[in-house]
């Protein structure tokens, strides 16, 4: 996950976009009525049995299923038919859209008491009754140490980690805690060919290197984002990263690139890794 | 203490188990009985699909009374059969224009010697119903769990609407819309709420294994479905015992993807993490 070396584009990349600051948009009145009947010692999660084995395995009770939605509409950016460029008005919504998901989702959390959230699920709905908005929502199941010890991140939330049931124990293994879902997402333009250019590469093998510039420059800006969370939160890797590219609703030539994964810590505990046994199915 | 009755061997059994499944939930002294069944059909009243405001409180208590239906016919059949509870009930329920239909298939079964933990005569009497697999079950035996019934929760909609004015004003910003997101919100939460209860209903510590489904219906697109179901489960063993997993390597080349994903539920919605 470092700088990729001397072949990262030139063009300097401009600034991102500041993520929401948690204006505490307070939940709904159902949320925090049902998350009252939680605490009566009812859990419910999205955990499928072995997960929810390994969860405790791992020294943590489940507490709830909880989430965070918000229908939030994309604004217009106008965009010049033959430059790649980001696209920071869009780029802006996403951020903030998510983050604002993610923010009541940790809310839901920290009303449960949680240390932190395991199995987030980031997903985008569009409905037909709104074409230029889209639903934003986080899923998770929040979940406590058994042992009493706090496991909050670095700035006091409840950790989140998009992390299964049986990552979150492998991790737990080797010594390392999660600390946050970090993201960062790049809305890009990207240039259409001049005639010219189409018609002279026609029949060749070539490099388009506006193409490439223009993807490449994207996909960094959306890691750079996400190291620049993971750094915020002083943490000593990010774990699980996947990239992941959309067109949403944008035509073709508009993308979007969204770099995810779970910030970590080492723990302070000596750990023995244990040796895993190796075995050979005889199936198939 | 009453023994259990020798299953009726005139006629076999029968069981969607495959021979992995019935393996493992004979090595945990429990056995297959019967195939069962139970269905429930409710009507919606005519109408309620047109366009309004809030819920749709009559599609929901459709729903509702259709589940009840269906699971008290197969807690029911699996009386009949003499078994202690239903497991792998496969769940569908779909919603039509006038009525809803929830349709429960699984395998009864019940211990061979050992006793039940909650009791054979309170067993007996209140059959549990889950959608989790043999081989879940088992796992959960063997953590000291046991699963109790199916908790439900639905809830529908409508669709809010913006005036035109706010819709011409929004049309260039990023913003968002609160209406929709509180609606929205709103539905989901208290889906998950009467799931919640009917959770606590039948004596369920927690739910896992929840699904949630929502989307436009499909021939009302203007209203939205929630629902989320899972299996209550309740600690039997004085507390829960730890399984204690061994981590191992499979050295075969072409390995049929041993970990995680094949042994994550395969009914969870959306699971797209990796």
């Amino acid at each position: 996950m470092t700088d990729s070396g001397p072949s990262t584009p030139p063009a300097p990349p401009p600034p991102p976009p500041p993520p929401a600051s948690g204006s505490a948009a307070d939940l709904p009145k159902d949320a925090a009525h049902r998350l009252e009947e939680l605490e009566h010692g009812l859990f419910t999660s999205d955990l499928s049995v072995n997960e929810f084995l390994l969860v405790k395995e791992a020294g943590f009770h489940p507490l709830g299923f909880v989430m965070g939605s918000s229908i939030y509409h994309i604004g217009i950016q106008t965009r010049k038919w033959g430059q790649s460029q980001e696209l920071t008005k869009l780029t802006e919504a996403m951020y903030t859209a998510r983050e604002l998901a993610m923010n009541r989702m940790e809310e839901e959390a920290e009303q449960l008491g949680a240390d932190g959230v395991v199995g987030v699920r980031l997903d985008v709905n569009y409905y037909e009754w709104g074409s230029d908005s889209a639903e934003f929502i986080a899923f998770g199941t929040a979940v406590k140490a058994e042992d009493g010890n706090s496991y909050r991140n670095a700035l006091g939330k409840p950790f989140t980690s998009d992390l299964s049931g049986q990552d979150f124990w492998t991790l737990m293994q080797t010594g390392h805690v999660p600390q946050a879902l970090v993201m960062g997402t790049c809305v890009f333009h990207i240039a259409h060919r001049k005639l010219t250019q189409a018609l002279g590469s026609m029949g060749q093998n070539t490099e388009l290197p506006n193409f490439t510039q223009a993807l490449y420059e994207a996909r960094e800006l959306a890691m750079t984002r996400m190291q620049d969370e993971a750094g915020r939160l002083q943490a000593s890797g990010i774990v699980g990263v996947r990239l992941e590219e959309k067109s949403h609703q944008w035509g073709s030539h508009t993308i979007e690139f969204l770099a995810l994964g779970t910030a970590v810590t080492k723990g302070s505990g000596e750990v023995t890794l244990p040796k895993p046994t190796t075995i050979i199915s005889l199936d198939n | 203490m009453a023994t259990p009755a020798p299953p009726s061997r005139a006629r076999g059994i029968t069981s969607d188990l495959t021979v992995d499944e019935s393996l493992l939930i004979h090595a945990a002294g429990w056995e297959p009985l019967d195939l069962v069944c139970g269905v429930g059909i409710v009507s919606v009243p005519a109408g309620v699909w047109n366009w309004g405001n809030g819920v749709v409180g009559a599609a929901s208590d459709a729903h509702d009374a259709s589940v009840d239906i269906a699971a008290r016919e197969l807690r029911a059949e699996c009386g009949k059969v003499k078994g202690h509870g239903v497991v792998g009930v496969r769940v569908e329920v779909s919603v039509h224009p006038h009525h809803v239909d929830v349709e429960l298939v699984g395998t009864a079964v019940r211990p061979m010697e050992a006793q039940d933990p909650r009791g054979d005569d309170a067993a007996r009497a209140m059959p549990f119903v889950s959608d989790l697999s043999a081989r879940d079950f088992t796992l959960l035996l063997r953590a000291g769990w046991m699963p109790v019934g199916l908790a439900f929760g639905a809830s529908f909609v409508y669709a809010p609407r913006r005036t035109a004015g706010a819709a011409m004003r929004q049309s260039t910003q990023n913003v968002e819309l609160t209406n929709y997101t509180q609606a929205m919100y709103a539905a989901r939460e208290s889906a998950m709420e009467k799931m919640q209860r009917s959770a606590l209903h039948v004596g369920g510590q927690g739910v896992v294994e929840v699904k949630v489904t929502e989307g436009p219906m499909r021939f009302a697109r203007h209203a939205i479905g929630f629902t989320a179901w899972g299996t209550a489960v309740k600690l039997v063993a004085e507390a829960h015992r730890f399984v204690r997993p061994e981590m191992v390597l499979p050295l075969d080349d072409a390995v049929v993807q041993f970990e995680a994903d094949s042994l994550r539920g395969e009914g969870s919605r959306g699971r797209s993490r990796r």
